[in-house]
Parts: C-alpha cells; sequence; structure tokens
C-alpha cells in the first residue's frame, strides 16, 4: 500500500461523505422548514453547511497525491467523451463549486431564498452524478473485483452512511452551540435534533444491512467468476482477512448498534447531554469501518492477464 | 480495412532467452525495472512416484515474449482523462508525455500490463513499436534483435492470413478485451488463454 493509494481513499471517501452530507442536509432542512419555518431550519443546518467546504477542498487536495505529473492535473477533464474518469472529475468540480457557492450564499444570506433553494438541489443533485460517474471509473472488465454490481452499490451506500453520520455528529456539535449562544431558540433546535437524529439512525441501520447483505453476495460472486476474481477473494479471506473481519465488525457496531442507542436517547427530552457521547463515536467508527473497506477494494484487486 | 501494424510472435520457437526484452531496454534507454517487452515462462504439471524414481506427468514449459499489442479496442486509450494516448494512423499506440498525469488509470485497464511509470519522470510509458524506427522504413529493435527469429511486425490483416487469427495463449489474457494486434503461433505445448492449468514460472522482479 502506498502514498498514491491512500490519496484515492482519502479523495473517494470524502467526496461521497460530502455527497451524502449534502442530502441529509437538504432533506433535513426541508422538512424543519416546513414545520418551523425556514430561519430554523437554516439555525440547523447552515453550519454543517459550511462545515463541508473545507472537507471537499481536502479531498480534492488528496486526490492531488496520486498523479505523478500534479501541474497537468487540469488536463483531466479533456476526456469526456470516452473517460469515466474524465467525468468523475468534470462533476467533482461542479459539485464543489456549487456547494460552495451556496454555502458562501446561505452564509451571507446572499440572493432570495428560491434561488438559494435552486443551486442547492442543482448541487445536491450534481453530487449523484458524481457518485455515479465514479462508480463507472471502476467498471473496468479487466478487473474482475470491481467490474460489479456491488461497486456503485457500496459506494452509494458510503455515501449516504458517511453522510448521515456525519451529519448526525454535526447536528449535536450545532445544538450544543446554538444551546450556549442563542438560548431563546434552543427549544425548537432541541426538538428539531432529535428528530433529525433519529431519522439519521434509522438511515444508518438500514444502510448497514444493505452493506451487509451486499458484502456476502459479493464475495460468492466474484469467487465463482473468472480465476483473477477468485484470486482477489482469496486475498481478501486471507492475508487482508482481518482487515475484512474489523470492517464487518466496526460498521455493524457503528451504523448498527450505536445507532440504535442513539434512536432511543433521541426519543426523549433531558438526554441531549447523552447524545454527543454516541453520535460522535458512531460517525468515527463507521468512518474507520469505510476507510478498512476502500483500503480492501484498492489493495485486493487483481487484474485479469499479465 | 484500417491500416493496423501488429507484432507477429512464434512460440514454437521461443527459447526465452530475453534478447529482445534487453534490445528493447537499451533501445529506448529504459531505467532498470521498466520493462516495455517482457518474456514470460509458462509452465505445469507435476512429478508422480513410480517405484523408486518419479516421472514426469504431462510436464511442460514454454515462453511468450509480449509488449504493448496496439490494441483495435486500446482500453487505455478509452479510460485517459487527459487523451494523452492515442492511435496513429498505422494503428500505432502512442502515449504523449506532455499530457500524461500520472495517474496510472490506463495501467489499472490494461490486461498486458503495458503501461508502466517511469518512476523518474512520474508518467506511464509503454512500447511504442519503435515507431521512430519504423518511420524511417527499420525494424523494431526487438524484431531485430530476436536470435530464433520468432519476433515479426507487419500489416495485421496480412501476418493473419500467413500465420491465422490466434492471438492468446496462456500466460496472456482473451483477446476479447481488448482486440489485440497479435498473431501467434503457439507452443505444441500452449494453453488456450483462461483454460490454462499452469503458471508463471518467472521470479516478479524478473517480469
Amino acid at each position: 500500500m502506498n502514498v498514491q493509494e491512500w490519496a484515492l481513499i482519502a479523495f473517494t471517501i470524502l467526496v461521497q461523505m460530502s455527497v451524502g452530507a449534502m442530502w441529509v442536509l437538504r432533506v433535513a432542512h426541508y422538512f424543519a422548514a416546513r414545520k418551523y419555518g425556514v430561519e430554523e431550519a437554516d439555525r440547523l443546518s447552515d453550519r454543517a453547511l459550511l462545515a463541508l467546504v473545507p472537507v471537499i477542498a481536502l479531498a480534492f487536495v488528496a486526490s492531488l497525491f496520486h498523479l505523478g505529473n500534479p501541474f497537468n492535473a487540469y488536463r483531466a477533464v479533456t476526456n469526456l467523451g470516452s473517460s469515466w474518469l474524465s467525468r468523475e472529475i468534470l462533476f467533482g468540480v461542479i459539485f464543489a463549486v456549487l456547494v460552495t457557492v451556496f454555502a458562501f450564499m446561505q452564509w451571507r444570506k446572499i440572493g432570495s431564498f428560491g434561488l438559494r433553494n435552486v443551486i442547492a438541489w442543482l448541487a445536491a443533485l450534481v453530487g449523484l452524478v458524481l457518485v455515479f460517474s465514479m462508480s463507472n471509473v471502476y467498471l473496468l472488465q479487466s478487473q474482475p473485483a470491481w467490474n460489479s454490481w456491488a461497486t456503485p452499490v457500496s459506494f452509494f451506500a458510503t455515501t449516504f452512511l458517511l453522510g448521515a453520520l456525519a451529519m448526525g455528529a454535526a447536528f449535536v456539535a450545532n445544538y450544543d452551540y446554538v444551546r450556549r449562544k442563542e438560548p431563546d431558540c434552543a427549544d425548537v433546535q432541541c426538538t428539531l435534533m432529535r428528530e433529525a437524529l433519529r431519522w439519521v439512525a434509522v438511515a444508518a441501520v438500514l444502510l448497514v444491512g444493505v452493506e451487509l447483505v451486499v458484502l456476502p453476495i459479493y464475495l460468492a460472486t466474484l469467487a465463482s467468476g473468472s480465476a483473477a476474481g477468485l484470486a482477489s477473494v482469496q486475498l481478501m479471506a486471507g492475508s487482508f482477512g482481518w482487515v475484512l473481519a474489523l470492517r464487518v465488525i466496526l460498521a455493524f457496531v457503528g451504523a448498527g448498534v450505536f445507532a440504535m442507542f442513539l434512536y432511543q436517547n433521541a426519543m426523549s427530552v433531558g438526554r441531549e447531554k447523552v447524545l454527543g457521547s454516541i453520535a460522535y463515536p458512531a460517525f468515527v467508527i463507521v468512518l474507520v469501518a469505510e476507510v478498512l473497506a476502500r483500503v480492501l477494494f484498492y489493495t485486493a484487486h487483481v487484474r485479469i492477464g499479465i | 480495412m484500417a491500416n493496423q501494424k501488429a507484432f507477429y510472435f512464434d512460440s514454437s520457437a521461443c527459447t526465452g532467452c530475453k534478447v529482445c526484452q534487453v534490445a528493447c531496454q537499451d533501445k529506448n534507454d529504459l531505467p532498470a525495472g521498466l520493462l516495455w517487452r517482457r518474456v514470460f515462462t509458462y509452465g505445469g504439471g507435476s512429478w508422480i512416484k513410480q517405484g523408486e524414481t518419479m516421472a514426469p506427468n504431462n510436464l511442460f514449459a514454454y515462453s511468450v515474449s509480449t509488449a504493448c499489442q496496439h490494441c483495435e479496442n486500446p482500453v487505455c486509450a478509452n479510460v485517459c482523462p487527459t487523451a494523452a494516448i492515442s492511435k496513429r494512423a498505422d494503428g500505432i499506440v502512442v502515449i504523449d508525455a506532455e499530457k500524461c498525469i500520472g495517474c496510472r488509470y490506463c495501467q489499472w485497464a490494461c490486461p498486458y500490463g503495458a503501461p508502466q511509470l517511469n518512476e523518474e519522470a512520474k508518467v506511464m510509458t509503454k512500447c511504442d513499436f519503435c515507431y521512430d524506427l519504423q518511420d524511417q522504413g527499420l525494424n523494431p529493435a526487438c524484431v531485430d534483435a530476436c536470435v530464433m527469429r520468432c519476433l515479426d511486425f507487419g500489416d495485421l490483416e496480412e501476418l493473419r492470413q500467413r500465420y491465422g487469427n490466434l492471438d492468446a495463449i496462456e500466460p496472456l489474457p482473451t483477446g476479447d478485451i481488448t482486440k489485440p494486434a497479435l498473431v501467434i503461433t503457439p507452443h505444441k505445448h500452449a494453453q488456450m488463454s483462461g483454460q490454462g492449468t499452469g503458471r508463471i514460472l518467472n521470479l516478479p522482479e524478473e517480469v
């Protein structure tokens, strides 16, 4: 495992988390605004939105470390006609620009609500196209471990799982801030946070369910395909078996056990102090699990041929 | 039919001496470890005990010299994000080092392991079919170097008419992925790609 692969792990994980976070914030904002008005909805999501901008920037900086000649990186969008990698970079840049513009407008309240809303939904939709392009990059006929329906499915699962749990942690942090700085709004924000956390918990349980169902089917299909596919499975289950085991356990603990506690504790008022000690570790544990999954993805793929 | 330059390789005559590989390194001034042309030895079978002696049981081994196949479906060029890889009018697939960003995506896509990173220049490089020599009417360095005369080159259609349509034997991948511009005369023990029972016998650092 070398630096270039760490760069790809960081890039893909951070980008997917940002796309998922953008969707969670959009949905949370939509329902919060319907119930309590736009101002309270903004108060719930604006700070988390601003935090997304440096995360996306970090993802792109990380991606440069993958390149032999990063000074030529601007050329990476010049083969849109046939290269999914070109398309990935193009949609990545559009996503980054839209999120940054929207976050800035939202922060300074520039432009009408309608205009900001359009930009935000556009960013979220481009994010989906971005994750789709990112999946297609790996659908190479020479790489049986990647050339599978499991690649887009697990990329999208990672997207929404990390997005949900990252924003779960962000909602708790945001509430902590609101309670200290703007105590007048604390009651409504408390209700909003608890409700958002319950949905975050439900999403996490469902998505980790998808991941844990996909994994054995994927491994079985891969092992019964080509010789290179079988060799990949032997790597994943053999010398990297501990990574695979740890990845499954951490995903189950973080997005299963912790998410259930999160749901339970978000039910009633008065447990706000406890929520942080569940939402933060849940995010960190699942982040580690997803990084491990990506480590496997980039190391245990055996190419057909020589 | 468009013009397509192709390699011909006679596995039945190859001794695995690697002079093609060395000639390629020399002509292209490649740093150690970078091999545009590689020679694989593929073999299998076993030994069985008969009384006091060990007897060979379907033992076989043969060599395959391989480089970039200048494919009719060059997946490397298709996936390259900077369009740094292109196909010339004569079918030769070349990398423009000025455009390459060294992302190694072509390396993931190519089942022949042809594109390789030049660790010094930080860009992808591969066999360019000695197009500079060919443009002067000369032969590629590997073809001229082969002591067994088992490497040749020419127009793909002509080579097929002369030698047949075989474009893959183990350990090469099947030809369906990239449609390689390659014509092979198989060794008498050659196994068809995807159905091999042997393995690559070289040390990893050899190839």
